[in-house]
């Protein structure tokens, strides 16, 4: 078989265009994945933030109560779990929690988006280690969560527990505390 | 002296801090859905077309499962600080009030006492809001499930001021009973919100009302006479005349005239401010009747025209002009 060296050439000097084409191309869209990449720094604000966490309805709760599961970080798996208690109480006072499994939608106890900022001080003492949030959590997987309920993250463990806080305990303690306000204040 | 001005500061001070907006009432009442397909009806002829009724005494008197979500929602809202109007209770009271005002006369002359058509007529089970409900056990396969309705209606606006509405989780081992206080746990705090925001509303932007002016027909003039404030020097219709002062009264002059002509005007979403100060210093609640007998009071002693205050409930009145 007989190659025309010209036409050989030809199709050589397309090619090497094509690829080049190819190549810009291929740099263009890594430079536009690489803006919506988070940086080192922002991953880990991300992660640490407080309202970073998963949670759950799990079914309706007995009579006052919020049964949910409710995610948490930490560098240690007992660290995690700690943090997901924290959360599940955090959840029904500013966050609310997403109807499913047969319950409807739990509003938060505070609307206003805000409140915590607000009433930081208050919040500081709440949930302070060992602080009077725990009065409000009546059951919980204490045991180390196994399986889907503990993944190991790049540094630390992601965790899930089951909790149930007493909403209505709460909400009236927020009430008598003057963070929350009463369906009949005013009246 | 001293002593005494400082008495007349703490009681102003007490005065004012007890001073409570008007508590809207509220009562659960079964939707007309919910009473009539299960045959707590009444049915009658009315210019040859039939009606049908939601007969409340029926179903409250049958009905178990009914009785048991209203106990549930009793006990929450007691809870929260609004125990609820019983319906049951409410129709049984009226009808021993009926009973007892036909009976009852005076001990020195036997007169009996008075009461016009209307007074009967009002003798309703009534609330502010009305906790509209409707719920239905459904069957998927051996499962069953709650399907559950509930609004909240302000009597007046009509308008829906809260809701809650959606399925439970099917379920082939709990009772129904079980079923339906889940459903009462789970809407009941969405509910909540809801009317929270609407008491929010209205604390910031006032009570909505609605407000009916009208005149008797023994008036010699009707609502498009010219009248002359004096204070002003304006010559406008009366019409007029009342509509700047709903302008100045109401909270930022909000309201709407949805209705008018020479004989009636129909104000609706009439935004009333919650308290006022009276004549005597003191802050008090206000309702649809104290704040139209101020309307009352402008329109004696600017145009010398009487007017009757006629009270169809916390947010619902109508002034009928000419007369008393």
């Amino acid at each position: 078989m007989f190659i025309n060296p010209k036409n050989h050439y030809n199709t050589m000097k397309t090619l090497s265009y094509f690829s080049l084409v190819l190549v810009f191309l291929f740099a263009m869209g890594e430079a536009t994945n690489a803006q919506n990449r988070f940086s080192r720094r922002e991953r880990k604000a991300h992660y640490s933030s407080d309202y970073n966490y998963d949670v759950q309805i799990m079914g309706v709760g007995q009579d006052g109560t919020k049964v949910m599961k409710v995610s948490g970080h930490g560098k240690r798996v007992e660290d995690a779990v700690i943090e997901a208690k924290m959360n599940a109480v955090a959840s029904v006072i500013f966050k609310g929690i997403p109807g499913g499994h047969g319950a409807a939608t739990t509003p938060p106890i505070l609307k206003d988006s805000n409140a915590g900022d607000k009433h930081a001080e208050y919040f500081e003492t709440f949930f302070s280690p060992g602080g009077k949030y725990l009065q409000f959590i009546t059951m919980t997987t204490d045991g180390m969560p196994s399986g889907q309920d503990r993944l190991k993250m790049k540094k630390g463990y992601k965790v899930f527990i089951y909790a149930q806080v007493m909403y209505d305990a709460l909400r009236k303690q927020l009430e008598n505390d003057g963070i929350a306000r009463s369906l009949d204040s005013g009246f | 002296m001293k002593r005494l001005f400082s008495i007349f500061i703490f009681t102003t001070l007490t005065l004012s801090l007890f001073a409570q907006a008007k508590k809207p009432t509220i009562m659960v009442v079964p939707s007309d859905q919910y009473c009539i397909s299960r045959g707590y009806k009444m049915e009658f002829e009315s210019m040859g077309a039939t009606q049908t009724l939601p007969d409340y005494k029926a179903a409250m008197q049958n009905d178990a499962d009914l009785r048991l979500v209203i106990t549930k929602m009793g006990q929450i809202m007691a809870d929260r600080g609004f125990p609820l109007k019983d319906l049951e209770m409410e129709l049984r009271n009226l009808e021993r009030e009926a009973a007892e005002s036909a009976m009852l006369m005076s001990s020195t002359s036997g007169s009996e006492m008075a009461e016009s058509p209307v007074d009967a007529l009002k003798r309703t089970a009534k609330a502010d809001i009305i906790m509209d409900l409707s719920f239905d056990i459904k069957r998927m396969g051996p499962e069953r499930y709650i399907s559950f309705n509930l609004r909240g209606l302000d009597s007046y606006t009509s308008k829906q001021v809260s809701g809650a509405a959606g399925a439970g989780k099917p379920s082939s081992a709990a009772s129904p009973e079980l079923l339906l206080e889940e459903a009462v746990l789970s809407h009941m705090d969405g509910f909540n919100a809801g009317l929270q925001s609407h008491f929010d509303d209205m604390f910031a932007k006032g009570r909505e009302v609605k407000i009916n002016i009208r005149r008797f027909a023994s008036f010699y003039d009707n609502l498009e006479s010219y009248y002359t404030d004096e204070s002003t020097g304006e010559e406008l219709e009366l019409l007029e005349h009342i509509e700047n002062w709903f302008f100045d009264n109401t909270v930022e002059g909000r309201f709407s005239l949805s209705d008018a002509s020479e004989n009636q005007m129909r104000l609706e979403q009439v935004r009333i401010p919650m308290m006022e100060t009276d004549s005597r210093g003191r802050e008090r609640a206000v309702d649809t009747r104290r704040f139209l007998s101020g309307l009352s009071r402008y329109l004696r002693t600017t145009f010398g025209i009487d007017s009757k205050i006629y009270v169809r409930g916390l947010g619902e009145a109508w002034l009928i002009v000419g007369e008393k």
